[in-house]
């Protein structure tokens, strides 16, 4: 190949990768013409061919710089958000359905659609921590701390949710607005001996819990750890299922008793709190059949 | 993860295609969706950023009539392949009942393949799924650029790079005029459906 045909095909290799959107790899292929021809003598229209290719190099530099400055996540059609919610929620459960809906809004960066799925999930008393806190995540990704703490405010005077909850949702609050550089003096959460929340009987903050590990505090296996996956999740109800073959794990887990130390992995983060054993049924056909669905009631977490 | 409904018999499954950035997903998407009409049951939607890459998803939804006495849908999605949208990856995987890996030809492309290949593995272990049980399918994508001059590898380099452990079904195509496209897809659903029969049972209950 003569040092014009091999340059010839370096730049058709680039010009190929170009329309292929692989911006990186053409331009390092233009560079490596460009070093060759820089190193080679004796060549006619030299100066124009540099010329071009470095121009070729200048608009791929462009292109890049403009798709990663592309930060801006476009406002979806309300049909695509619709589907969005429907596409990315998985659980059996209805409530938890809605939640997993908004959550999914939330991530692909509909905020402000998910803002409004939150507050009514909130309104009705259905997962309130989490709905308030992904409410407050989401003032925070709109970029409005100043709405963040508004709404903690409202929730402070209001009764829409415990005492335990608002501590909780303060010092997330807190540590986004610290994250962010706010200093912010939150509204302080006190008791009002006479504030029944409406939804502290509707329990569920618990979300979306994968796998359990449990520390055994009574029985021959005393200290042990035992870990499960979860197989279904019904707001701070988990069941998981004890192969028949640990019968030690099956006798000791009894209903009623306490599990002061467990450990939840959700998606999420991983969190630690107590439960208890409050329903046990051995299965009666099926591949599991003889197994044991233990139900655990998440209690703190 | 696969909804299936015994009253009306139907089984829902979701197919997600992987792979490097540009590999060529998208324009497997947009090649059923236009040669597929028959078996596609609503529109494609794609959430693109500038420049055509995806920024969120491609959905395709596809029924393929009754088998073993149930009547099949498919969801295809693509996920994004540029590294930096890795949450948004390991979000439209969830619930995954079979994988086309869309592998880029391209010599340059080479490690892009075994990265995005790492992060498949990954990916699917966060959810307890297993690379080497989900039924898989590998593409070999833009096979027609040899013919352009531009260096690409050779099958047996790919498959070695990508399948020296997994041993799955890998196949040739050219995405852009549609080769190979549907036999990547009928493969995968092959896989897809018998594993689903499997664990559901569903031949088994044929007469249900
Ligand atoms: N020559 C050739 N080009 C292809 C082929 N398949 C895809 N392309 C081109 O490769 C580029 C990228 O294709 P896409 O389908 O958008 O790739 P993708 O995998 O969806 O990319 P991301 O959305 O960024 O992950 C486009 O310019 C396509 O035209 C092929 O088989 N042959
Ligand atoms: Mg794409």
């Amino acid at each position: 190949m003569s040092k014009k045909e091999y340059i010839k095909s370096l730049v058709k290799e680039a010009e190929l990768y170009r329309t292929q959107s692989l911006l990186t790899e053409s331009k390092k292929k233009y560079l490596q013409a460009l070093q060759f021809i820089q190193k080679t003598q004796l060549f006619s229209n030299k100066e124009k061919i540099v010329g071009a290719i470095k121009n070729k190099i200048r608009i791929l530099e462009k292109d890049q710089a403009r798709i990663t400055e592309d930060k801006v996540t476009p406002k979806l059609s309300k049909d695509v958000q619709g589907l969005i919610k429907r596409l990315f929620s998985f659980s059996n459960n209805k409530e938890a359905v809605r939640v997993e809906g908004a959550v999914a809004l939330a991530k692909f960066g509909q905020h402000e659609r998910a803002l409004k799925e939150f507050h009514s999930l909130l309104n009705e008393g259905t997962f309130p921590l989490v709905s308030a806190k992904n409410i407050i995540r989401c003032h925070m990704s709109l970029k409005s701390p100043d709405a963040a703490i508004n709404e903690f405010g409202h929730w402070v005077s209001g009764d829409l949710l415990s005492i335990r909850q608002l501590e909780n949702i303060r010092v997330f609050l807190q540590t986004l607005l610290e994250k962010q550089g706010h200093e912010a003096k939150l509204p302080e959460v006190v008791e009002a001996p006479s504030q029944i929340p409406k939804t502290e009987k509707k329990q569920d903050d618990v979300i979306d819990i994968c796998a359990v590990k449990l520390k055994l505090e009574d029985g021959p296996q005393k200290g042990n750890i035992a870990e499960f996956d979860v197989n279904f999740q019904s707001g701070n109800v988990i069941t998981v299922i004890v192969s028949a073959q640990q019968k030690e794990l099956v006798d000791t887990l009894t209903i009623g008793i306490q599990l002061p130390d467990m450990e939840f992995y959700s998606p999420i983060a991983i969190f630690r709190g107590s439960g208890i054993v409050f329903g046990k049924t051995q299965i009666k056909s099926g591949p599991k059949k003889g197994d044991y669905v233990l139900d655990i009631r998440v209690d703190s977490a | 993860m696969a909804i299936f409904n015994t009253r009306d018999r139907t089984i829902e499954c979701r197919i997600v295609y992987y792979g490097p950035g540009r590999g060529g997903k998208t324009t497997n998407l947009e090649y059923i969706h236009r040669a597929f009409r028959k078996q596609t049951i609503g529109e494609m939607v794609s959430i693109n950023t500038t420049g055509d890459r995806t920024l969120f998803f491609d959905f395709l939804p596809m029924g393929l009539g009754k088998i073993r006495g149930c009547e099949v849908k498919v969801q295809l999605y693509t996920v994004p392949g540029q590294i930096r949208y890795g949450s948004t990856r390991k979000l439209v995987l969830k619930g995954v009942d079979g994988v086309v890996f869309v592998a880029d030809s391209l010599e340059v492309r080479r490690k892009e393949n075994m990265l995005s290949l790492k992060d498949l593995q990954q990916n699917l272990a966060e959810q307890n799924k297993n690379i080497f049980k989900i039924p898989l399918v590998y593409q070999y994508n833009k096979r027609d650029l040899a013919e352009e001059g531009v260096p690409i590898m050779p099958v047996e380099v790919m498959e070695r790079d990508l399948n020296s452990k997994l041993k799955i079904p890998s196949l040739p195509a050219s995405a852009v005029n549609g080769k190979g496209v549907g036999a990547t897809l009928k493969e995968c659903l092959k896989l897809t459906l018998h594993h689903l029969q499997e664990e559901l049972k569903w031949a088994v209950q044929d007469g249900l």
